[in-house]
């Protein structure tokens, strides 16, 4: 596997307020099923060195308030990465969207149009956005994880 | 994998980077490609809207290699004794998410029990294996070529290829000729040239493309999981006519008597009826001709005449020629000929004419 490390361009000048940011995180991981005592099998997260079509991911947000006052309105956006597809999340304030980041709603209430014009209910793998909007704010300092699940396709 | 903790703020642009976007294959995401995950937070300080952080990761898509070699269908190839060409077929798969070569090998096996049941007993000869070169699923002699290897063969392709051999004529109904054959995957990259063999990626993660063996366990002795090798099997069936040819003969009427308990005397009329059997569970025989050559004390009736295909009841030569054929036939130098046509297997048919003792 190949680390990539993103520099993302400045495309705006940073505004005055430099210490009322908020640090971010992105990481994946790979669920695998390994052995363990008792014939059973446990699942493990590990580092994604190997990745093949097919192996489930963990992408884990990890979000921190390095200013010094709290924010609010905290929205945060995770576009689906193409070759993934969305597996889910256990946070339940969590939103997708299938049309782009055009709407988001609960997964169990969108719905997809078909190129031949019939709608059906959308499915994991329609998910192209997933979004957490946070109703408390997070105090100076506060930090939190998010996650959810895909597989590659 | 990184974690990079970035401060940097691009407006309102959700960066969406994926690298080498890779289009819909039922093998997966084509190896090499870079899954790049971006995440975007907004968010206000003091009523005022900041600018959005992001942060994002990325991981490389490793190459997972995984052929499938399959025989074509699920019964035997049904062969005849002396067939010059029978074929089997199989269907090669690469579900690697890469393109690859597949090297090939075809055997035979010696004695055990076959891919459909049967005991191998015989070995057909000339084994060989041939792609399907203009892609119509049959085996055209002089148009599909012979291979070693299947080149090039892009992710998801599916390759037909055909196991041929030849039947000796002396093999009888039911025999068997198992075969198989394993394909080995192979690295791609040259065209017309048969790669190196594909390795799994030994020791730790490289920071490159690194290759997993994903394939099930094969028939061929040694075939096992994920060993970049599939194998399957097939058999040859032969399927032969099961022939008994038995005379009978009957006196009709000699010249003392008429037909009222005719005996054998000189000058009286016998009937012969040449009686074809076919075994069942065989083949159908067709072309089935009769060359009957009279014995000497005998003369042939040309005013009855010579009749074929008639039927028969009960089983050869206990049972009773019904005499219901259709006139035809010749007599020749001696020889009376005729044909039966096709004989079915499990029925019997009947050739029949007269002659007089001298």
């Amino acid at each position: 596997m190949r680390i990539l490390i993103l520099l993302f361009l400045l495309l705006s000048p940073v505004s005055g307020h430099a210490a009322d940011a908020v640090a971010l995180d992105s990481s994946v991981f790979v669920e695998r099923e390994v052995p363990a005592a008792g014939g059973k099998t446990k699942i493990v997260l590990e580092e994604p060195k190997v990745v093949i079509p097919g192996d489930r991911l963990v992408f884990i947000l990890q979000y921190r308030n390095t200013g010094t006052q709290s924010a609010k309105d905290f929205v945060v956006t995770n576009p689906m990465p193409a070759p993934v597809a969305y597996q889910g999340t256990s946070d339940t304030v969590a939103q997708v969207s299938v049309d782009g980041g055009k709407t988001f709603a609960p997964l169990a209430s969108l719905k997809v149009r078909e190129t031949d014009g019939t709608e059906r209910a959308a499915r994991p793998e329609d998910v192209t956005h997933v979004r957490w909007v946070l109703r408390e704010p997070i105090a100076a300092g506060a930090q939190g994880k998010l996650s959810f699940r895909g597989v590659v396709r | 994998m990184t974690k990079n903790i970035k401060l940097l703020a691009t407006g309102s642009c959700l960066a969406l980077a994926v690298f080498g976007a890779s289009p819909a294959l039922a093998v997966g995401t084509a190896s090499g490609s870079t899954i790049t995950n971006t995440v975007t937070v907004n968010f206000q300080v003091g009523g005022v809207s900041q600018t959005a952080s992001t942060g994002s990761n990325a991981i490389t898509v490793d190459r997972r290699v995984a052929i499938r070699v399959q025989e074509t269908g699920t019964v035997t190839t049904s062969v005849v004794p002396g067939q010059a060409t029978a074929v089997t077929t199989f269907t090669i798969t690469n579900d690697t998410n890469a393109t690859i070569d597949i090297g090939l090998t075809a055997a035979q096996l010696a004695g055990g029990t076959a891919a459909h049941g049967g005991t191998d007993n015989f070995d057909v000869t000339g084994l060989g294996v041939f792609v399907d070169s203009n892609g119509n699923g049959t085996y055209d002699a002089g148009t599909d070529t012979a291979v070693t290897y299947l080149d090039e063969v892009v992710a998801d392709g599916v390759r037909t290829v055909f196991v041929i051999g030849g039947v000796p004529g002396t093999r009888v109904n039911g025999d068997v000729a198992g075969v198989t054959l394993q394909g080995q995957a192979r690295e791609g990259g040259a065209a017309a040239t048969q790669g190196t063999v594909i390795t799994a990626t030994a020791g730790a993660n490289t920071a490159g493309v690194d290759t997993v063996l994903f394939d099930t366990a094969g028939v061929v002795a040694g075939d096992v999981a994920n060993d970049g090798r599939s194998s399957d099997d097939d058999d040859f069936t032969v399927s032969a006519a099961i022939l008994n040819v038995f005379k009978q003969s009957r006196i009709i009427s000699d010249p003392v008597n008429g037909t009222t308990n005719p005996k054998m005397i000189p000058g009286a009329t016998i009937e012969y009826c040449i009686v074809v059997s076919n075994g069942s569970g065989g083949a159908s025989a067709t072309s089935v001709n009769i060359s009957d050559p009279l014995p000497a004390q005998t003369t042939y009736d040309s005013t009855y005449g010579i009749f074929q295909s008639g039927t028969y009841t009960g089983t050869a030569p206990s049972g009773t020629c019904n005499l219901d054929g259709t006139a035809g036939g010749t007599f020749s130098a001696g020889t009376v000929s005729g044909t039966l046509g096709t004989v079915n297997p499990g029925t019997t048919r009947t050739l029949y004419f007269r002659a007089t003792i001298n």
